[in-house]
């Protein structure tokens, strides 16, 4: 009995930390968001290796700091989906503006 | 209204006191109770409690509602929400105020209004006409003072806050900006609160100096009384025997404000701390707390500021504060200032 609830207090848990990260990812998408339009303004590509790999080093020495179950090798997984999904957001952004500069000439 | 009478009051006390609550157009529940007699008073009649309490055999007169009406959270269960244009004030975005303490020239206004525009503020705050404690200190520019805060607000897509001192600027000022704030110096000045009630956009109201919760919520109820339902309550510090800081932010006004009232409440800590140090953390906290929003001072050039430049942040000390309140506001379930991403195309 006492293990269920511990389970359901953990879970409620991880239901709570999910909406914080959520709204934290957000946050990193917008802020992406707007990385993307001054990368399109300034004629930078979408793709810059030596920024994705500066942000994996950062976040793997944050998560090494920290020394909990998560290793840098699994954060860094973690975040190369997150850059994935990024770039993603800049290349559908710059598509959508290439497209209405056309429809405009 | 709950009157309870003294252990030993006799038949003839209680029913005199019911017979005068009676009269006063009240309906009463009576109580016995093992050791004594308790009157549960309601109805629209008018009674001064003090009158009661005075009467043979009552022990002690309760009020149960509280002297502001409109204001409570009794009257209005749910939390106001003030729409200026795309702004909505006191839902789940926490928005940020800031700006200068006054306008003085155009550079100064149109610089920090980028500044803090750029680091997501919606709102742009500065004063033309200051309240200063000395009548020596720099008095503002007046109507001047508003073109210029309009034009940054206008330039850099914000809405604009500035103080009304006095009746008498109401209509001046109205013609330049969105909302009005009331200082803490003013916050019983009742001819200016019915006025502003009068209006119809948001009043800032500040919490004065040495204000209880109840006192802050009865000059609410002025404006709102006047059918003006855009009341923000801003929580700015109170005088405590703490000379430390300028006053003593009152961080705990946060909840007792959301348990009494449905309006929406700021938080200034940049008056509270009086100095540019401790404001970031008190910023951080107030967000914890659940302040709807904040007003901090920041100026382009805080040590050449005419007022306040002690208490001013540098725009890049509210750069940082910014990007920590984004990480804050989400634990409690909030965003704060976020970029309206969905409508702006990269094209404009």
């Amino acid at each position: 009995m006492a293990t269920e609830l511990n389970l359901e207090a953990l879970r409620d848990e991880i239901d709570k930390i999910d909406e914080v990260i959520v709204r934290l990812l957000d946050s990193r998408a917008r802020c992406a968001y707007t990385v993307g339009r001054l990368k399109h303004e300034l004629g930078r590509p979408i793709y810059e290796p030596a920024r994705e790999a500066a942000v994996i080093a950062h976040v793997r020495r944050v998560s090494e700091e920290l020394g909990g179950p998560l290793d840098g090798d699994a954060i860094a997984r973690l975040y190369e989906r997150i850059m994935d999904e990024a770039r993603r957001i800049q290349r559908v952004e710059a598509e959508r503006d290439a497209r209405e500069k056309k429809e405009k000439e | 209204m709950v009157v309870v009478m003294k252990e030993r009051a006799s038949d003839l006390e209680v029913e005199t006191v019911i017979a005068s609550l009676v009269g006063m157009g009240m309906d009463v529940h009576r109580s016995t109770g093992a050791a004594r007699i308790v009157l549960g008073v309601v109805g629209g009649g008018k009674v001064d409690p003090r009158l009661i309490e005075l009467m043979a055999g009552v022990h002690e007169v309760l009020r149960i509602t509280q002297p502001y009406k409109l204001a409570s959270r009794t009257f209005k269960p749910d939390d106001t929400i003030i729409t200026i244009g795309d702004l909505r004030i006191g839902g789940d975005e926490v928005i940020v105020i800031a700006g200068p303490c006054s306008a003085e020239s155009e550079e100064q206004v149109h610089a920090t209004a980028a500044a803090v525009k750029r680091a997501g503020a919606k709102i742009l705050r500065g004063g033309a006409f200051k309240p200063r404690s000395s009548p020596y200190s720099f008095q503002g520019m007046g109507e001047a003072g508003l073109q210029l805060l309009r034009s940054g607000a206008n330039t850099y897509d914000l809405k604009l806050v500035t103080e009304v001192m006095d009746a008498s600027q109401i209509e001046v000022i109205g013609k330049y900006t969105d909302i009005y704030q009331v200082g803490a110096r003013n916050m019983q000045n009742f001819t200016l609160l019915r006025e502003l009630g009068r209006t119809r956009k948001p009043i800032l109201l500040k919490r004065g100096i040495a204000a209880t919760m109840e006192e802050w919520l009865l000059s609410a109820e002025y404006i709102l009384a006047g059918g003006n339902t855009d009341v923000i309550l801003c929580e700015r510090g109170i005088r405590t025997f703490e000379t430390f800081t300028r006053n003593t932010l009152d961080l705990s006004a946060i909840p007792i404000v959301k348990e009494l009232s449905h309006l929406p409440i700021f938080v200034d800590p940049s008056h509270g701390m009086g100095r540019r140090d401790k404001v970031a953390p008190m910023a951080r906290a107030a967000v914890a707390a659940g302040a709807d929003g904040l007003i901090i001072e920041v100026h382009n050039d805080p040590d050449h500021a005419l007022s306040d430049g002690a208490q001013s942040m540098f725009p890049a000390q509210f750069d940082r504060l910014m990007a920590e309140l984004r990480i804050i506001a989400p634990a409690i379930g909030r965003s704060i200032c976020l970029e309206p991403v969905a409508r702006r195309g990269w094209a404009r």
